[in-house]
């Protein structure tokens, strides 16, 4: 044997690679590289060489005469040889048979989100993620194949390092929202995997309908300790504000309406001291430009028997509204140790102190008279904000908006400013996720499993309304503080049997698992503040209430699970998975649902007949694959099933009173899918991809069965297995090295994905599902035949340009005309015709996406990379509810193409006369079609360009490796929306009202630059 | 398996365990009770509605959802007011019928004579709410002997699906179940309680005994009028009930409306507390009150501020009457509900000044042309407490003295949600106020529209016009 010494670089550019595997093949001598790519093994001529490491294509080189070998990776751009990360183990991706996309933590890393699942929009085939607005940590909509529930929950179940987590706004309700997402840190991840199909998804049974997602943290790497610093900082402005009337534009308009209602001018200038006149916009009091950092410090390494990886983070970010701020530290320890040669034990545990603030944005509450996202398109602009005094412009009786020489005010609006300075809306976490495990190695192949594991979140809710104004100035200052302990404990225990015979390889998987889950939430409301000193909950107050939001409850799953995977010579490819789960929330007898799933595969690639022929020279991968199964879905409150009573006060005195009509028959909401799939490889998987199909029968939705009022029911209904549902769509996800010369390269990513929805039986002979927006506005409906949530609302054609009335049209088809105050009559003849209402509404369309998707640009010349990551969507229509507002003849001020207003007749034009006081028009007291748009657009979501240093002079400072970046978020979009964003989601995670724009903030836009080094 | 599967509620009680103790039931009745006055029905808004639907309030804020539509006369069937209203009215109705049930159920947790008692209590809440209902929903008895649609009278507990038809009883049949039900009640209740808060938020015989004078006196039953208010009435002055509690006018009518709000003037209340209010924008005084409530409603100075019957220097106008808010523009605003930003003030359901007044009315019309002396003493025993009593001379006939008894009602009960009663059952118009026109009776905005979620379940539900 001879000594070997040898560098391994990337044939990328050059640089050296530590921690390179190298091994001697049939032999057990090993060796990896060191910090600059050197490594030194015993090896005889006759002997091979095998170079691996993760991320790039493994090389063999045999021995031979040479001492010196030294050795350039390629980079690994085929996702088909990767090991992806399933239900309860790992699968080689070539034999896997379920729909499963996994994204690379890198993808997610750097971006300036809160969370990583608001990282992954527009990255995944079939996987629709929305961001409801530019509020901090908000949790985005992500729906896996579609909306899988009407009352339940359509979100994917999101597991970490192999434990199912709680997932959800955890804030007790205030205004700040909460997503216990953003606990976790975007750079400790690793990959996510997303479970599409049943056949991925059976092994999650009652808790997989929507999908799921599992998170993979870093892990250990054997080689010398790497320490790795990220940074960025960034600043953050709303995107694509409004533009409002000015002062004189303002006063121009609206005394017009005034003389067209018969009324003597109502708005009037005031004067600032030195004489010009006040004119604000109100958008500069509550817009600002947020200035975010985050840093991110680990430590990665190990040897043979352990392995560990350290890292802390800290991130502090201003969003774009006044006193909008998330920051959040986060410390991960997850390490591994094998014991002996049987056993390995380890553990992964985070610990995240996050913070979120946020003041009234109206997230929670779309027709909210304080929400930020509405009162600058409301509140006048001839009105200061402050009076000459320095003191806030208020009207202390009616706590509202002073009305400076106006006559008329818009009613209850808050002047903003005293509750951005002194109120405080806040929610803390403390979050840990830790786990447990031990691997056994029973016999060859034979691997035992034990893994406990802990969600724990400690949820700070305090708000204080202050005395002066605003939200707490009719109560002389409310102070409301809760705290939440949501825990969730989950123990599995499983084993894994990984066999061969021959050409046959099986893995058997069987298990249990067990999890319990608890909610107790408990605070307090103190208002009439005994002193203006006071400013938190903790002073002096002369009430005290009880907190509303006061909460307690729990739940308990029980489950049996197994799956085989079998494939023959990696060519006939079979699984088959069955779950059964237990589910405290149903009635005895009901408890328990039974969950298969099976996929079958073939990789026509491998046959000889194809290896054969001149095809494979140009498809060299191929597999086609189908899955069937049936998952459900644990969405149903915890006590469904019961009839129950509740507790309160009459006076002082204590009342049981009864509060929820039970059905002991509930069962599990089921949903069926169907998959087909093909997977394939070109050019020697220079060009990769998948091509599905899906159909996701769902069937016993659940659904609140309307009784008749007078029955007296508690809510008027009784939860039922009644719905049903159907999504179809097809995928397709292309990865290609476009172009690589000289230096140059060019990868793309691009998938598009297709979804349609199908509501088929509801309720009550399938009666009609009206959904609100704020509880006061209707403007989508579930109903059978149509998606689910689609937009409803009372045609309107255009504005008569006779007489500049809005034109109806009612449910018989005939056109009616509104004058304001109150006077309907027929297009055709002038006569009085009955007032269009509710009952007027048609479906106009869906309003869910029929096709979106992403195209992930990546080219890279010597040093530089410059990525751009372009997200598109399309297919649905909006209900912009904002614009009703923007429109809205009360004292409120409006958008600039209000000046585009019929004035005389013969004038074309979609806005009406202008008559003082006119709510109607357009639109804010029944959603009308001239505010439905389409929804089509193409988003810049992600432009970066970044510079890797040169190795001599990294070498000097002792770094490794140095990125420096900039890039932008969100630097731009086109589409023919008109209002703030086609992304905004007043309902958030509504399945019923989706695709609302109602008063909500707009989207935000953020540059950054950041610094990357290892050590 | 048990630790994970058989998880119970924590806060909630299985329905199998309501009654399993003495304490449970009787914190099922006060549940009752509780029911009865929610926000959307006792607990405020539905005297807020009754008052606004008349002419003595102006909207001040047109909020919405604070009465707004109700107060011009706008509301259709998917209206909120209406709707909310109903729903809260059938469930406690629902409540109170499935608490009678399951008292029979269990039988023995509570002994004989008090399950008795409790059913009184529920029959006389259910009493009430079926007068609410059937005054806001239904046409006036008065207008066709009630022969017009009523409302659905759910008499027997509803837990599971199904059972959603039923038709509308007539008028006239609601009212004689609301009759029935308040002689159970008067049979059944006790005499008294131990404390004044409980003669005051509890029902008792008395209470029983004043509502079917009220009840009376809506269907135009005047003999009745008098023969029930004969029990708890003395046959002269000083007026006051010489069994059961000892209802009585009070000297001054502010120490009615004030803390502890237990007087013997209030035969029955609706009680709050701090911990037990009638939620955002329910309060009567959130309604009334600017600065410390929302002040959504201000006195009209063009209804009765207006009447020469209600002098400047009135106790009533004295004490509940303000125009002197700051940043309030001199409106006029009733100051009878006085407490907040928290409204923990009693709202006042019987008063002995009611009976007073409802007796007075009988005896003047059963009077005919002639003034009736005794009418007339009880006109004065209330409006005297107050303001300068009328004489005989005052009145040329008895007409004149019903007139000066419903204006009298009108400045005495202000606020307590009598008006748009009063006009109905005198088959009267809605009258006009600022710029809303007067409703008449001929109009469908006469009386409110079935809920358009009943008509679209209860197939046999028929909607008002």
């Amino acid at each position: 044997q001879n000594k070997i010494t040898g560098k391994v670089t990337t044939s990328e550019n050059g640089s050296e690679l530590p921690g390179v595997s190298v091994s001697v093949k049939g032999s057990t001598r090993g060796t990896t590289t060191n910090a600059n790519g050197v490594f030194t093994i015993n090896a005889s001529p006759s002997e091979t060489l095998v170079f691996t490491f993760v991320g790039f294509k493994s090389t063999s080189v045999k021995v031979g005469k040479l001492g010196t070998i030294n050795v350039q990776l390629d980079l690994d751009i085929s996702e088909l040889n990767e090991v992806v990360v399933v239900g309860y183990g790992t699968q080689s991706k070539k034999v896997i048979t379920g729909a499963v996309t996994s994204v690379s933590g890198k993808q997610i890393a750097s971006q300036p989100v809160q969370s990583f699942d608001q990282g992954l929009q527009g990255r995944v085939s079939g996987v629709n993620i929305t961001t409801p607005n530019g509020v901090l940590n908000n949790a985005p909509v992500i729906r896996v194949r579609g909306t899988s529930s009407i009352n339940q929950s359509s979100s994917p179940l999101i597991v970490i390092d192999g434990m199912p987590i709680n997932s959800g706004d955890v804030s007790a309700g205030g205004y700040t929202v909460n997503n216990p997402l953003g606990d976790i840190n975007p750079s400790d991840i690793e990959s996510v995997e997303i479970l599409k199909d049943a056949s991925a998804t059976a092994i999650y049974g009652s808790r997989a309908a929507a999908g799921v997602m599992l998170v993979t943290t870093k892990k250990g790497k054997e080689g010398k300790a790497k320490l790795t610093y990220d940074t960025w900082v960034g600043s953050t402005q709303a995107f694509r504000k409004f533009k409002m009337l000015d002062a004189q534009q303002f006063m121009d308009i609206k005394n017009e309406a005034a003389k067209n209602a018969g009324l003597a001018n109502q708005f009037f200038p005031s004067y600032n001291a030195d004489g010009s006149l006040v004119n604000t916009n109100w958008y500069d009091y509550v817009y600002q430009t947020g200035v975010s950092q985050s840093h991110n410090l680990s430590l990665n390494g190990g040897n043979k028997d352990t392995k560990y990886s350290f890292s802390v983070g800290y991130t502090d970010q201003d969003g774009m509204i006044k006193k909008n701020t998330f920051s959040r530290m986060t410390g991960r320890m997850n390490v591994s140790h094998k014991l002996n040669d049987f056993i390995t034990i380890g553990s992964n545990i985070t610990y995240a102190n996050s913070f979120n603030q946020s003041p009234n944005t109206g997230t929670t509450g779309a027709f909210s008279t304080g929400g930020l996202g509405r009162l600058p398109l409301v509140l006048a602009p001839n009105i200061a904000p402050y009076n000459a005094d320095g003191s806030y412009n208020i009207n202390k009786a009616g706590n509202n908006m002073g009305l400076g020489n106006n006559l008329q005010g818009p009613g209850g609006y808050y002047n903003p400013l005293p509750d951005l300075d002194l109120s405080k809306f806040t929610s803390e976490n403390a979050h840990l996720i830790a786990n447990v495990f031990a691997d056994v190695k029973l016999y060859k192949g034979l691997v035992f499993r034990t893994s406990y594991g802990m969600d724990n979140t400690q949820v700070e809710d305090i708000s204080f309304s202050n005395p002066v104004h605003g939200e707490g100035g009719g109560s002389n200052g409310i102070a409301t503080n809760y705290y939440t302990s949501i825990k969730q404990w989950n123990w599995q225990n499983y084993l894994t049997y990984d066999f061969g015979v021959g050409k046959n390889n099986a893995t058997i998987v069987v298990g249990t698992e067990a999890q319990k889950f608890t909610v107790n939430r408990w605070g307090a409301t103190r208002n009439n503040v005994s002193d203006p000193f006071f400013t938190s909950f903790q002073g002096s107050f002369v009430n005290n209430v009880a907190g509303g939001s006061n909460y307690q409850t729990q739940n308990g799953l029980l489950s049996y699970f197994g799956r085989l995977n079998y494939d023959y010579d990696k060519k006939y490819i079979a699984s088959f998975t069955l779950r059964r789960d237990g589910y405290s929330a149903y009635a005895t007898g009901n408890k328990w649902g039974n969950f298969p799933g099976a996929s079958l595969g073939w990789r026509l690639s491998e046959e000889e007949f194809w290896k054969g022929s001149s095809l494979a020279n140009t498809v060299n991968e191929l597999k086609l694959r189908s899955s069937w199964g049936r998952v459900g879905n644990t969405g149903v409150s915890d006590f469904a099933s019961l009839s129950l009573f509740s507790s309160g006060l009459y006076g002082s005195s204590p009342t049981w009173v009864f509060a929820q009509a039970g059905n002991p028959n509930l069962r599990w909401e089921q949903s069926t899918k169907l998959d087909l799939g093909l997977s394939y490889g070109l050019f020697n998987d220079r060009i990769t991809g998948e091509i599905n199909y899906y159909k996701n029968d769902i069937s016993d939705l659940v659904l609140a069965e309307p009784q008749a009022p007078s029955r007296g029911v508690p809510n008027n209904s009784i939860n039922t297995n009644v719905g049903s549902m159907v999504n179809k769509g097809w995928e397709f996800t292309l990865n290609a090295l476009v172009l690589e010369k000289k230096g140059f390269s060019w990868n793309a990513n691009f998938n598009i994905s297709t979804n349609s929805n199908e509501v088929l039986a509801l309720a009550n002979n399938n009666a009609d599902i009206i959904a609100q927006t704020g509880g006061l506005e209707s403007s989508n409906i579930v109903r059978v035949g149509y998606p689910v949530g689609s937009i409803f609302v009372v045609e309107t054609r255009g504005v008569n340009p006779k007489n500049g009335q809005r034109i109806f049209v009612n449910a018989a088809g005939k056109e009616v005309q509104y004058s304001h105050p109150g006077k309907w009559t027929y297009v055709a003849d002038g006569t009085t015709a009955p007032s269009i209402t509710g009952s007027d509404r048609k479906v106009w369309g869906t309003a869910f996406p029929t096709f979106f998707g992403g195209l992930d640009n990546t080219f890279k010349y010597k040093s530089f990379d410059l990525g751009v990551f372009l997200q598109f969507s399309g297919g649905n229509y909006i209900y912009n509810g904002t614009k009703a507002g923007l429109r809205d003849q009360r004292a409120w001020n409006n958008h600039t193409d209000i000046l585009n207003r019929w004035q005389k007749e013969g004038d074309i034009t979609n806005i009406p006369r202008l008559v003082f006081g006119d709510n109607i028009s357009n639109g804010s007291s029944t959603p009308i079609s001239e505010n439905v748009e389409k929804g089509d657009f193409i988003r810049m979501r992600n432009i970066s360009l970044g510079y890797t240093f040169k190795k001599g002079l990294l070498e000097k400072a002792k770094i490794s490796s140095a990125r420096l970046y900039a890039q932008v978020q969100n630097a731009f979009i086109i589409t023919g929306y008109t209002g703030a964003d086609p992304e905004i989601s007043t309902n958030r995670n509504s399945n019923i009202a989706p695709g609302v724009d109602r008063n909500s903030t707009p989207q935000a836009r953020t540059y950054t630059v950041g610094l990357s080094v290892s050590f | 398996e048990k630790e994970l599967l058989e998880v119970a509620p924590i806060t909630s009680l299985s329905d199998l365990d309501a009654f399993a103790t003495p304490d449970r039931v009787l914190a099922q009745v006060n549940g009752l009770y509780s029911s009865t006055k929610n926000g959307q029905l006792y607990g405020g808004r539905y005297y807020v509605y009754n008052d606004v639907r008349g002419e003595e309030f102006l909207n001040v804020t047109s909020n919405g959802v604070t009465a707004l539509q109700t107060w011009n006369h706008t509301n259709n069937s998917s209206s909120n007011e209406p709707t909310n209203m109903w729903n809260a009215a059938y469930l406690a109705i629902n409540r109170a019928n499935l608490f009678a049930e399951g008292l029979d159920k269990n039988a023995g947790v509570v002994d004989a004579t008090l399950a008795t008692q409790y059913k009184a209590e529920a029959r006389f809440l259910r009493a009430l709410i079926y007068y609410a209902l059937v005054n806001t929903y239904a046409q006036p008895y008065t207008k066709d002997n009630g022969a017009s649609l009523g409302v659905p009278l759910r008499l027997i507990g509803e837990v599971g699906s199904g059972n959603n038809n039923l038709k509308r009883s007539t008028v006239a049949e609601v009212y004689t179940q609301i009759l029935a039900d308040l002689n159970y009640a008067e049979q059944n209740l006790p005499s008294t309680y131990s404390t004044a808060l409980l003669n005051t938020t509890r029902a008792h015989k008395n209470s029983a005994i004043a509502m079917k004078v009220r009840v009376n006196l809506t269907i135009g039953k005047w003999a009745d009028v008098v023969t029930e208010s004969n029990k708890i009435v003395s046959t002269s002055a000083p007026f006051k009930a010489s069994t059961g509690v000892a209802n009585a006018l009070q000297a001054s009518v502010a120490s009615v409306f004030a803390a502890p709000y237990t007087t013997v003037e209030s035969i029955f209340s609706f009680p709050m507390g701090d911990n037990d209010l009638p939620g955002t924008q329910n309060g009567l005084a959130s309604y009334y009150l600017p600065l410390i409530g929302i002040g959504d409603f201000s006195l009209n100075p063009a209804g009765i501020l207006a009447s020469s019957a209600f002098s400047t220097t009135d106790a009533r106008r004295v004490n509940f009457v303000r125009n002197d808010f700051a940043s309030d523009l001199g409106r006029f605003r009733l100051t009878k509900y006085p407490t907040g930003p928290v409204h923990k003030d009693f709202v006042p359901v019987l008063r002995y000044a009611e009976v007073l007044l409802n007796l007075a009315e009988a005896k003047a019309r059963l009077g005919g042309a002639s003034v009736d002396a005794s009418a007339l003493a009880l006109l004065n025993a209330v409006r005297g407490r107050s303001t300068a009593a009328y004489t005989a001379a005052d009145f040329a006939n008895g007409t004149a003295l019903v007139n000066a008894i419903l204006t009298e009602r009108r400045i005495e009960f202000l606020g307590e949600g009598f008006r748009s009663i009063d006009l109905q059952r005198n088959n009267l118009p809605l009258p006009a106020k600022a710029n809303i026109a007067a409703i008449p009776v001929t109009s469908p905005a006469y009386i409110w529209p079935i809920p358009q979620s009943e008509i679209n379940v209860n197939k046999d539900c028929v909607p008002n016009p």
